[in-house]
């Protein structure tokens, strides 16, 4: 095997020995990445309107189902009627710190039961956690970004936030407010060069995972198909502040 | 992958193949339409892409440094880097990890840094089974084929045929449906996610000053293989590294655009090293496995261009070579324009002796390429350079230089015209040179050419002059 210092020495030799096609330099990141991400949230909570708007046809036109309610408290009603269409008794969700409210009072009480997501990572409730997302038909999430300009959901994964909440079962449910909302791809790279000029965030979660609609594939006869290996369907619930 | 049998013998049989040739026009087509389309309403595009070329180039400037910073990074996040100088070291350090680990299964994500180190011949060899679970790369893993196409690599197969694959492979019986067929994939494949040991993925970038790896996908396996296998590799050629999460952003918006035609593709996976503690998915382990292979050679090379790829298609679907043949007549892990370079690349010059002749030359590639690379000129030096080293087919050689002092000599010209006209008279048919005798015979087997004039153009400029 190379080691570090041999490899590196050897494409430093290269890089000497040639002088490069034309000048050339990376794109321009913003000098105060927390500054940065404070304005880019202070235009948004004038524009989240139209985000909105964006984000819901950009959702739609990638298969998405959209719902908006007035507030957290009805959240749990839309969410019931998911359950009930797909006869899903069982159902997996991040943690209720992580997710903003608590589905089980208003849910278990109608017959389904809720397997929260633990946040101490100790072992059996890892395992245990995870068979319920083997098997259950609807994951809950919240999301890090609802960016408008592509319909995509943004999930940083972290404790009591699993990965195999949006990915295991065959629907998964994404709540989020407007605080949520972005416009455009730049800006999502504000907030990401953001997150990781700070120490603590930049060593959160393992993934981040950028959705944007139910898994698909067109690998047999170019035939789109929904629901190859990830969700076969995808619902947003927008959260208003009445 | 062996380059036997020849270039030549394979284009044939793919040009005889009527399901292909009629699936190749139909997908490419296709895509061409979508990724047209998608441009067309992205007036952003055209800037994005100049700006995407410099990240590329400006990247590679200072590629030393940046693998520095992911190697740092990367380990900073508790991930583990390997440096793989040849394909051998790559297969090796992953066999290694297989046997110090007890790794039994591993399921992978698509990926063509595994197709190019042929992981998956050592992995079997070394009692491992490797399970490819993009849906398209399962079914010609079944059928124990090679891909077609980089972006849909069983469009060469029927729904019928997947349909017996299927019936025989998994016990059961089913239907030539798509939806069907795709519920059988996702519930076989489903418990091997589950169980495997080990998940096996390449990179689409990896981003210097986060020690991020990334990875795109349209199912969904990409997450799967890097969320619930104990242990994580990825295997990613040193020219995928790329700055910041700002230059990511640039890629992002363009890369699924010239591949399919989408905004952004349904996945895209940023990799931030191992599961973190409270977390329940995740492997324990994350390899990261930065492979030279040939690379850096073309850092100072006549190549130097072609380590700009992005790996999207684009080219391919523009191709008319390709579009005639499919990529399984190439022989090579990269088919395509792009395909012919990489391979040099990888193997040297005297490996594409035969493909360096698969391109017509006429730009459409470098057009579509959304980092602008000038696939054409590198071609050309490259027949120039195997012309001077005298391994390029001996007819053609001499052919072209005749056709040299020909056009060079007006009065040879004429005279050239002249015989030209006389003697193409047996082979035209419909008005077009379908298939000529001899030295030409190799030319004109995947063309069809237009015949000589009647009058050559400089004989009627006279006229109306
Ligand atoms: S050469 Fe350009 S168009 Fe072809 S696969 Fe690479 S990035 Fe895409």
């Amino acid at each position: 095997m190379a080691t570090r210092g041999e490899f590196l020495e050897k494409i430093r030799r290269e890089v000497r020995r040639a002088p490069g096609l034309f000048a050339a330099s990376p794109a321009a990141r913003p000098d105060r990445p927390t500054e940065a991400a404070a304005a880019a949230r202070r235009q948004m909570a004038e524009r989240w309107p139209e985000a909105l708007e964006r984000f819901r046809q950009e959702f739609e036109r990638v298969n998405g189902i959209f719902h908006r309610v007035a507030g957290l408290d009805e959240v749990a009603g839309v969410i019931r009627d998911i359950a009930r269409e797909k006869g899903a008794r069982e159902l997996v969700a991040w943690a209720p710190g992580e997710l903003g409210l608590d589905l089980r009072p208003s849910l278990e009480p109608q017959g389904v039961s809720i397997a929260v997501a633990p946040t101490d990572g100790r072992d059996d409730a890892r395992r245990r956690h995870r068979e319920a997302a083997a098997r259950a038909p609807i994951g809950v999430t919240g999301a890090d970004f609802a960016l408008a300009e592509t319909g995509t959901l943004i999930l940083i994964s972290g404790a009591g936030r699993p990965r195999s909440t949006s990915l295991l079962p065959e629907t998964h449910v994404a709540v989020f407010d407007r605080e949520r909302l972005l416009e455009t791809l730049e800006q999502v790279g504000v907030m990401l060069e953001a997150l990781h000029a700070d120490a603590e965030r930049s060593m959160s979660g393992g993934v981040i995972s950028f959705i944007t609609g139910p898994s698909r594939t067109a690998d047999i006869e170019l035939t789109l198909t929904r629901g190859v290996h990830g969700p076969k369907e995808v619902h947003a619930i927008f959260v208003g502040t009445r | 992958m062996t380059a036997s049998p020849r270039f030549g013998e394979r284009a044939a049989v793919a040009l005889k193949d009527a399901f292909l040739q009629e699936a190749l026009e139909i997908a490419t087509t296709k895509f061409i339409g979508l990724r047209k389309d998608s441009f067309a309403g992205f007036p952003e595009g055209e800037g994005l892409r100049d700006q995407a070329r410099a990240i590329k180039e400006a990247t590679l400037q200072k590629l030393d440094h940046y693998l520095e910073q992911v190697a740092d990074n990367v380990e900073r996040l508790g991930g583990h880097v390997h440096w793989a100088a040849t394909a051998e070291e790559a297969r090796e350090t992953i066999l290694g990890l297989c046997r110090d680990r007890g790794v039994k299964m591993a399921v992978k994500s698509k990926s063509m840094a595994t197709e190019e180190i042929e992981l998956n011949e050592a992995l079997e060899r070394a009692g491992v089974t490797p399970i490819e679970t993009d849906l398209g790369e399962y079914i010609i893993q079944l059928a124990h084929e090679k891909p077609s196409h980089i972006i849909a690599p069983a469009i060469h197969k029927t729904k019928g045929q997947v349909a017996d694959l299927f019936s025989r492979e998994l016990n059961e019986r089913f239907a030539a449906d798509p939806e069907v067929l795709t519920a059988a994939a996702r519930k076989e494949l489903r418990q091997k996610f589950l169980q495997a040991d080990m998940g096996i993925t390449g990179a689409n970038f990896a981003v210097a000053d986060t020690g991020t790896v990334v990875l795109v996908t349209n199912e969904g396996n990409g997450r799967m293989v890097t969320s619930l296998p104990r242990i994580h590799v990825a295997v990613m050629g040193i020219e995928k590294v790329i700055p910041s999460m700002t230059d990511l952003m640039v890629f992002l918006a363009i890369l699924a655009r010239s591949a399919t035609g989408q905004k952004l593709s349904v996945y895209t996976t940023l990799v931030r090293g191992p599961r973190r503690s409270g977390e329940v998915d995740g492997p324990e382990e994350f390899h990261l496995i930065l492979m030279d292979n040939g690379r850096s050679r073309q850092i100072a090379g006549a190549l130097r261009e072609a380590l700009y790829c992005l790996r999207c298609g684009a080219c391919l679907n523009v191709c008319p070579v390709y579009r005639q043949i499919g990529g399984h007549a190439y022989g090579e892990t990269y088919p395509g324009p792009i395909g012919i370079l990489l391979t040099a690349m990888l193997k040297g010059d005297r490996a594409v002796k035969d493909l360096a002749h698969a391109s017509s030359l006429c730009g459409a590639c470098q057009e579509v390429c959304p980092v602008g690379i000038d696939i054409p000129r590198m071609l050309i030096a490259l027949r120039h350079r195997l012309d001077r080293e005298r391994i390029a087919p001996l007819g053609e050689r001499l052919m072209f230089r005749i056709f040299g002092r020909v056009l060079a000599s007006p009065a040879l010209f004429r005279l050239g015209a002249a015989l030209g006209r006389l003697a193409q008279r047996p082979f035209v048919r419909d008005g077009r040179l379908r298939s000529l005798p001899l030295l030409f015979g190799r030319w004109t087997r995947s063309r069809d050419l237009p015949p000589l004039a009647r009058r050559t153009f400089s004989e009627r400029w006279k006229d109306l002059a």
